[in-house]
Parts: C-alpha cells; sequence; structure tokens
C-alpha cells in the first residue's frame, strides 16, 4: 500500500482537519492550555503558586529575623526546601530506576520518571548550592565550607549532570533507559561512601567546628514558614516532574513515530519499482 | 566465570605487551605530569607535603587513559559485541578486564610512586611498608573495577568517550581520599603516624567490596546493546 | 543593608530558575502536542 505524502508530512493534513473540528466541538481543557495539562495539574499549579507567595509573605516578611543569624535565616527557608526537593528528585530517580530494571515491573514509564525527576534535581541541588553558598558568606563570612553535607550535595550535582549526560547519548529507548538505571543506582551506591569519606576527613581538621555554628533556635513563625517552604517546594516538584514526563512521553511517541514513517517513506520507494516490473 | 576472566585478562594483558601502549605513552605521560605538578606548585616544602596526593592525582589522570585504552581495543573489531553474540559471561568480561587493567595501574603506581621519591624527596621507612602496600592494592582493585565498569560504559560510539572523565572522578573521590590519607600515614608526611591509616585501609576495602558485588551485577546491562 | 541583597539575591534566582524550567517545560509540550493526534496523550 503506497503511503501518502500527507501521511508523511501528518501535521498538514492534522492541522487542517484539527481546525475544522475546533470550531464545531468545544476544546477539552489541555488542547486550550497547552498539550501536557490537565485539570489536575491546572489545581496543582494553581497551589503550588498560593504556596509560593504565602512563602515569600512569611519569609521576606512576616517571620522574625534570628536572634543569632538575624537577616540571613530567611535564606533557610528556601535553601532547606531546595535541598529537600534536591534529595526526594534523587531518590525517586533511583527507585524509579530500580523498578525500570527489574523485570516484572519494566516499562519506560518509569524510565521517564527517573529522567524527569533527575532534571528537576539537578536545577534544585543548582538552587540548593547557590542559597547555601549565600547563607555561609553571611553566617560565616565563607562562600564554601569542606564539610560532608556540602561536599556530598556537590558530589550529588556532579553525578547527576553526568546523569543527564548519559541520557542523551542516544540509542534505543530500552538502551537509555538501561544505561541511566544503573548509573543512577551506582550513584546511590556512592553517596554514603562519599559522605563518609568525606566526614572521616574533616574529622581530622580543627577547621570543621566552623560548621558546627548551624544551630538554629526556631521559634513559631519561623518553624510555620519553613513548613510552607517544604510544601511549596513539594507542590512544585510534582507539577514539574508530571509535565516534564508527559514531554518525555511524547518525545519517546515521536521518535517512534518518525522511525515508523522513515521505514515507510523508504518501502514507498521500493514498491512502485515492483508494480511496474510486475506489469512488464 | 572465572576461566572467562582469566582468558579475558591474559588477552588484554598480552596486547599490551606487544603494544606496548602504557610504557610507551601512559608512564611518560604520568611522569610529566608530576614534573608539572612541581612546576605549578613552586615550593619545595608544599611539594614535599602534598607528594601522596600528587601520586594518586597522576594515578586518577593515567587511569582515564588506561580505561579509554582498555575499550579501544575491543571497540576497534568490535569484539565485546562478539563476545557477547557468542554467549560469553558479561562477569567475566567485567573481571577479566578489570584484572587486567589492576596490573597495568599497578606497573603505573609503582613507577610513580618511585618518581615521588626522586623528584619530592618522600621517605619510605620500614614501619609503613604493610600499610602501604595493601593501600596500594586496595586502591589499584578499586580504580580497576570502578574504571572497568563506567569504560564499558562509555565506550565506543562516538560521542560517548567524553563522558568518562565526568562520569568516573566524581565516583573514585572516596578513593583519593582514601589511599592519599592512608600513603600519608605510611609515609609519616606531615607527621601523620602509621596507625592513622588502618581506617582510611577500610574505607578503600569497603569501596573495592562495593564495587567488585556492584560492578559484576551492572555490566552486562551496561554492555547490552 | 547588604544582607538584604543577598537574601533577595536568593529569591529571585530560585524563582527565576523555577518559573524558567516550567515555561520551558509548558513551550516544549505545547510544539510537541501539535504534532500529535489526541490517542498519544492519554493523560488527557
Amino acid at each position: 500500500m503506497a503511503v501518502t505524502q500527507n501521511q508523511i508530512t501528518n501535521t498538514a493534513a492534522d492541522g487542517s482537519a484539527n481546525a475544522v473540528v475546533d470550531r464545531l466541538e468545544p476544546r477539552g481543557h489541555s488542547q486550550r492550555r497547552g498539550a501536557t495539562g490537565t485539570p489536575f495539574t491546572f489545581a496543582l499549579g494553581v497551589a503550588t503558586i498560593v504556596s509560593m507567595a504565602v512563602l515569600v509573605l512569611f519569609g521576606l516578611f512576616l517571620s522574625p529575623a534570628d536572634v543569632t543569624q538575624g537577616e540571613s535565616v530567611r535564606i533557610l527557608y528556601i535553601h532547606v526546601g531546595t535541598v529537600w526537593i534536591a534529595y526526594v528528585a534523587f531518590g525517586v530517580t533511583a527507585i524509579s530506576s530500580g523498578m525500570f530494571l527489574w523485570k516484572r515491573t519494566s516499562s519506560l514509564v518509569w524510565d521517564r520518571i527517573a529522567g524527569a525527576s533527575a532534571e528537576v534535581g539537578v536545577l534544585f541541588m543548582a538552587l540548593t548550592l547557590f542559597a547555601g553558598a549565600i547563607w555561609g558568606r553571611l553566617s560565616w563570612g565563607k562562600f564554601w565550607v569542606w564539610d560532608a553535607r556540602v561536599t556530598t550535595t556537590a558530589f550529588l550535582f556532579i553525578t547527576y549532570v553526568g546523569y543527564l549526560a548519559v541520557r542523551g547519548l542516544g540509542g534505543s529507548h530500552q538502551q537509555r533507559g538501561r544505561r541511566s538505571a544503573v548509573v543512577a543506582l551506582l550513584a546511590v551506591l556512592e553517596i554514603p561512601l562519599v559522605h563518609f569519606s568525606v566526614r572521616l576527613w574533616r574529622g581530622l581538621h580543627q577547621e570543621a567546628s566552623v560548621a558546627g555554628t548551624t544551630k538554629v533556635k526556631l521559634e513559631n513563625l519561623m518553624l510555620f514558614s519553613l513548613f510552607v517552604a517544604l510544601i511549596s517546594f513539594t507542590l512544585l516538584y510534582v507539577w514539574l516532574v508530571m509535565h516534564r514526563q508527559r514531554v518525555l512521553a511524547m518525545q519517546d511517541t515521536l521518535d517512534d513515530k518518525g522511525l515508523d514513517f522513515a521505514l515507510a517513506a523508504r518501502r514507498a520507494e521500493t514498491e512502485p519499482v515492483l508494480e511496474s516490473a510486475e506489469d512488464v | 566465570m572465572l576461566r572467562v576472566a582469566a582468558l579475558i585478562a591474559a588477552k588484554d594483558l598480552r596486547i599490551e605487551v606487544r603494544s606496548k601502549v602504557v610504557t610507551n605513552q601512559v608512564l611518560p605521560f604520568a611522569a610529566i605530569v608530576m614534573v608539572m605538578f612541581a612546576f605549578a606548585l613552586d615550593t619545595d616544602e608544599v611539594v614535599e607535603r602534598v607528594a601522596p596526593g600528587l601520586v594518586w592525582l597522576a594515578t586518577l589522570f593515567s587511569l582515564l587513559i588506561l580505561v579509554q585504552r582498555s575499550f579501544a581495543i575491543e571497540t576497534a573489531d568490535g569484539a565485546t559485541d562478539a563476545m557477547r553474540a557468542a554467549g560469553v559471561d558479561p562477569a567475566g568480561i567485567f573481571l577479566g578486564k578489570a584484572i587486567a587493567l589492576a596490573a597495568q595501574l599497578a606497573v603505573l603506581e609503582f613507577v610513580l610512586l618511585i618518581t615521588a621519591v626522586v623528584l619530592y624527596r618522600a621517605e619510605l621507612h620500614a614501619g609503613g611498608v604493610v600499610l602501604l602496600v595493601t593501600t596500594f592494592v586496595a586502591a589499584t582493585c578499586g580504580l580497576a573495577l570502578v574504571g572497568t565498569l563506567y569504560g564499558g560504559l562509555a565506550a565506543g560510539v562516538r560521542g560517548r568517550e567524553t563522558l568518562l572523565p565526568l562520569l568516573l572522578l566524581p565516583v573514585v573521590a572516596p578513593v583519593l581520599i582514601g589511599a592519599t590519607r592512608a600513603t600519608e600515614a605510611a609515609l609519616g608526611t606531615r607527621g601523620a603516624l602509621v596507625s592513622d591509616g588502618w581506617p582510611w585501609l577500610g574505607l578503600l576495602v569497603v569501596f573495592v567490596a562495593l564495587f567488585g558485588v556492584g560492578g559484576t551485577l551492572a555490566f552486562g546491562p551496561l554492555i547490552e546493546e | 543593608m547588604d544582607d538584604i541583597g543577598f537574601i533577595l539575591a536568593t529569591y529571585i534566582a530560585t524563582f527565576v530558575g523555577s518559573v524558567g524550567l516550567a515555561w520551558h517545560y509548558l513551550r516544549r509540550g505545547r510544539r510537541l502536542a501539535e504534532q500529535l493526534p489526541p490517542e498519544d496523550k492519554p493523560w488527557i
């Protein structure tokens, strides 16, 4: 069966067909809003924005400055929020990778969740390190300190970047999934190793005591701001991962379809020749 | 699995003996790195203080090249694919290549140690020999295992090899920390005592155990194409 | 107060980063969705 020109360049045909349909039928929610949205994510998005607004209100204005740290404690609301999400994202990536590799539950959906979570995680790791550096500058006068937690977070950030690079290596979706899943799980193995090595290492040096002044006395409003931060960033994380996962799903489908169309086009090139040979 | 490993290790080492890439290229590279450290760090006191660290840094940089080489010989003729298609146990391939890599690393580290004694005036003394030898053995095994694992991942298709340093160097950070501290203890650098070094050796052993098992399990899925 | 500058910078960077990523995802989604028929978008 010959493949028509329209089927190969399907956007042209579908575009015009959709335009006719749209005028006749009411459009669904996500068609109006853009493609990865659903009523649920819309509600989630609204909740996130509201939550963030509350966070800014309390974090920057309504909560008091700390007794010892002064205004710099306001950074901690952001910093703790982002580091919480960064580690949750890493955990989700690791678990999804495991689910992908385990024969009984293997599905590309897990691979896409792992990838989406890692991307969001990289952003939040970067924000964590940034906010942490600023906070360190304000509290101790240094942008950086070589203690276990900070170093492990930086290590995790680099590892994530490497993980995303591995996802971009190409090949089939299954290959991508397998490679990156293994990398993610190996990273899980390394994290405690790195943390422990740095802890042991810095334990030798007196300078480690600088990191000891991180105790913050949290009173009611400050604790509340912290909770708002945790909630806001969790909502944001879920929203981002859901959208990203759907984008990845569409990408994968398009890749597959692209291959199908390319194969069909190739077949179309050869078939007419056969037909004419039969005629003869 | 062990028989496969022995065969693969022998093959890799035979290729090395015939091509002499390590002796002619990697060792000189490592030596130059050691010299450049001295250029960069300027004063004798500084260089002597950090000598153990420099030895391990030079080892790590050379490891990148050794791993690339180890897998270049596979992908040149599609050897790994052929072995897998023939049903060769991937765990055996993993261990075999790791053993060969470890042997090459051992030679490299020995030369670097001598270089450190000569260039940086590092001092070996009898009390630290046991610690020194066990540290080098443990670190070598750890580096060989991890190198082979990530080498397998990064090998082959163009655009993948450049990924190796980014993936491998963060992973070997615990080895760098542990091996350097243990070596400092063994050599008595900066007044370190030999007894200080044993916890670090413990860390290295844990590393070897984790990646020995993890690598053996992970290598199969990784080279599946 | 110098501190306030740093604090605001942190909040702004965080929101710019988050909103930027969100915007990027939404745009990618819209562009991809134009090329796919509804049966390929099971979440709708």
